[in-house]
């Protein structure tokens, strides 16, 4: 989850999230360069006291400003649509989950283990206990094995929402009557947090998704628990 | 049309940086009309047969890439999970 006065990303949880962090990195490099040369010129254009009223043009600095230019955004935008077919891959899930968006909690359903679904909805501020984060919790987590590609699969029961979650670099909108896709995996085992991202009436920004990934045999385990009292 | 090219030559000899610009948005303007006409002629969505090829989205084989490149993913080995129609 973010922490107080953040200013970047989310630690990444996802190989996706590390290529976007380090894309970002290098496009916001790329503008910081432009922005501190243009800095420079108007300064140094503003404090000489050199004149010459007889210029006209000079086709040596307008080659130079095309071309170098060009080659700045030809970086960006080759490393920007790598990244972006990098986003569409799907490398054959292990798991399938249904994201379903509601007003105003997330239900998922685990259908390849025989009908398992349960509802999360977040846990209000007055029943917290000690170490967790206000308006972030649910009382259900979407629980899921590390190191292994997910699928899952958003849509909505009533109006738009939006399944978000930061540190995996996803963000699907949920819409009544469409199914969406995405695949991510998690890198390391933990707590992710995410908010609903399309507003949905007076409870838009108190329905979070919580994903705990977990090493398999936990996973195993846990499914068992839940399929005993959700099926 | 020669006219207009003869005209643009003439100003390209006095002004030689217009080469580079020349380049750099022929290509980019390349590129575009390129990638819509294959969007309009290739895309598995666009139909222009509607007696002889109504559907071609339904055509699409479980491992045929369409994608013009692919960084991590191999298309020729995913392995047919659907069902037959």
């Amino acid at each position: 989850m973010a922490h107080p006065s953040q200013l970047g990303f989310q630690d990444a949880a996802s190989p996706l999230m590390e290529e976007l962090l380090h894309f970002h990195d290098h496009a916001l490099m790329i503008v910081f360069l432009i922005s501190a040369f243009v800095l420079y010129i108007i300064v140094a254009m503003i404090t000489s006291k050199l004149t010459d009223k007889l210029i006209l043009d000079s086709q040596e600095i307008e080659v130079i400003w095309t071309v170098l230019p060009a080659m700045g955004s030809s970086q960006i935008a080759i490393l920007s649509l790598r990244i972006l077919y990098l986003m569409d891959e799907i490398n054959d899930p292990h798991l399938t989950i249904k994201a379903m968006g509601h007003q105003w909690y997330w239900s998922y359903e685990y259908t390849d283990y025989q009908d398992l679904g349960f509802d999360s909805y977040m846990v209000p501020t007055q029943d917290l206990t000690p170490g967790q984060f206000r308006l972030l919790e649910a009382d259900h987590r979407m629980v899921i094995p590390v190191e292994s590609p997910i699928r899952v699969l958003i849509s909505a029961e009533d109006v738009l929402h939006s399944w978000a979650v930061p540190s995996l670099g996803v963000k699907v909108d949920a819409i009544p009557g469409r199914l969406n896709q995405t695949t991510f995996i998690v890198n390391r085992p933990g707590i992710l947090y995410g908010q609903c991202s399309e507003i949905c009436g007076a409870n838009h920004s108190f329905m979070p998704i919580v994903i705990e990934a977990v090493p398999l045999p936990h996973f195993e385990n846990w499914t068992s628990l839940m399929m005993a009292e959700y099926t | 049309m020669s006219s207009v090219l003869k005209l643009v030559a003439k100003q390209v000899r006095s002004h030689p940086a217009l080469i580079p610009l020349f380049i750099f948005i022929g290509g980019g303007v390349t590129m575009s009309v390129t990638y819509l006409c294959r969007l309009a002629l290739k895309n598995p969505d666009v139909s222009w047969d509607r007696k002889n090829n109504p559907e071609p989205w339904n055509k699409l084989e479980h491992n045929q890439q369409y994608k013009l490149f692919t960084v991590n993913m191999d298309y020729s080995k995913l392995k047919k999970d659907r069902p037959d129609f």
